[in-house]
């Protein structure tokens, strides 16, 4: 199988203290300076970070897109139903902005990328879809590739049917070589009995290394790194 | 003038509809165009504002592409169209 380095990175929470670490932004409202304003206001708060950190990592804008979210924008999703329910006719601004896509279409329309881009949900497995993804990628020719992963809470009304998602976005550049300071991902497919399923507060844990391996019950499969040379 | 009046009214609703964060009423120009150049809107934000014409003022406008780009050229068309169409 295609080895995997972790090449870069970005982050974004308010959830966590950054301890001097520059990848990792901890702004309650994250700027969005990467995009032009007429484009940023569409954008919630994780879109305005999620465009950042892709503009960061890949300035040219040459990379395929792997985008993982579990519940997307909840709340664009919920006013739409509540104009239905009133009988009032649908935001398209809303509408488009709703699907599961709509921040790499944003980022896409803003950077010029027009490459592939791929919007995945997996009920609680979005990590281990994503390196299922990403492994194709690069098992097929593609030497690097940007991997996002985010979520916010769930609106109020959804709270008690949904896991805690505190707010956070990551974003890697994966690929087949180990560039410098590159980490190495080394698969195992027997995590640690660990129930929960995972989020992108637990990616950045791992990539401060805060934290042990990374486990994906629903996959059954665990990630740890290693030095990349 | 109830022109002026309307204008403003207009200008206020564009910028919140469209969630214009950066712009002020004075940045519109009534005589600039309001897509692409100008203000610089796109395709979704004329649906949106199709959709607030009906909302606010029971405008309801034709499918036909041509006179929409009429009444959407720039604020003081929008406003001529208002004034003539308005259901209030």
């Amino acid at each position: 199988m295609t080895e995997l380095f972790v090449q870069e990175w970005r982050g974004w929470t308010p959830h966590r203290d950054a301890a001097g670490e520059a990848r990792l932004e901890t702004s309650a409202k994250p700027a969005g300076t990467a995009i032009p304003s007429m484009l940023r206001r569409r954008l919630n708060l994780i879109g305005r970070a999620v465009c950042d950190m892709l503009i960061a990592l890949d300035p040219v804008a040459e990379l395929d897109v792997l985008h993982a979210s579990r519940h997307g924008d909840g709340e664009r999703t919920l006013e739409m139903l509540y104009a239905i329910d009133a009988g009032e006719p649908l935001s398209p601004a809303r509408f488009g902005l709703s699907v599961h896509n709509a921040i790499i279409g944003v980022y896409s329309i803003a950077s010029g990328n027009r490459r592939s881009q791929q919007a995945v949900a997996a009920s609680g497995a979005e990590w281990a879809a994503l390196m299922a993804e990403a492994q194709g990628y690069l098992s097929d020719g593609t030497e690097r590739l940007l991997v996002v992963f985010g979520d916010q809470p769930v609106p109020a009304r959804f709270a008690d049917f949904a896991p805690h998602t505190p707010a956070a976005a990551v974003a890697l550049v994966l690929g087949t070589t180990p560039t410098p300071g590159a980490r190495r991902l080394a698969l195992s497919t027997a995590p640690e009995a660990d129930g929960a399923a995972l989020q992108p507060l637990d990616v950045i844990d791992w990539l401060m290394q805060r934290r042990g391996p990374l486990s994906c019950p629903l996959a059954g499969r665990s990630w740890t790194l290693a030095p990349g040379a | 003038m109830t022109t002026t009046a309307l204008e403003h009214e207009l200008k206020e609703m564009i910028i919140e509809t469209l969630e214009l964060e950066d712009v002020t009423p004075a940045d519109i120009d009534p005589d600039e165009p309001l897509f692409v150049e100008g203000l610089g809107l796109d395709s979704i934000d004329a649906l949106e504002l199709g959709l607030a014409l009906q909302k606010r003022y029971g405008i309801t406008l034709e499918s036909d592409a041509e006179s929409s780009r009429q009444h959407f050229a720039n604020l003081r068309s929008l406003a001529a169209l208002v004034e003539a169409r308005r259901a209030n």
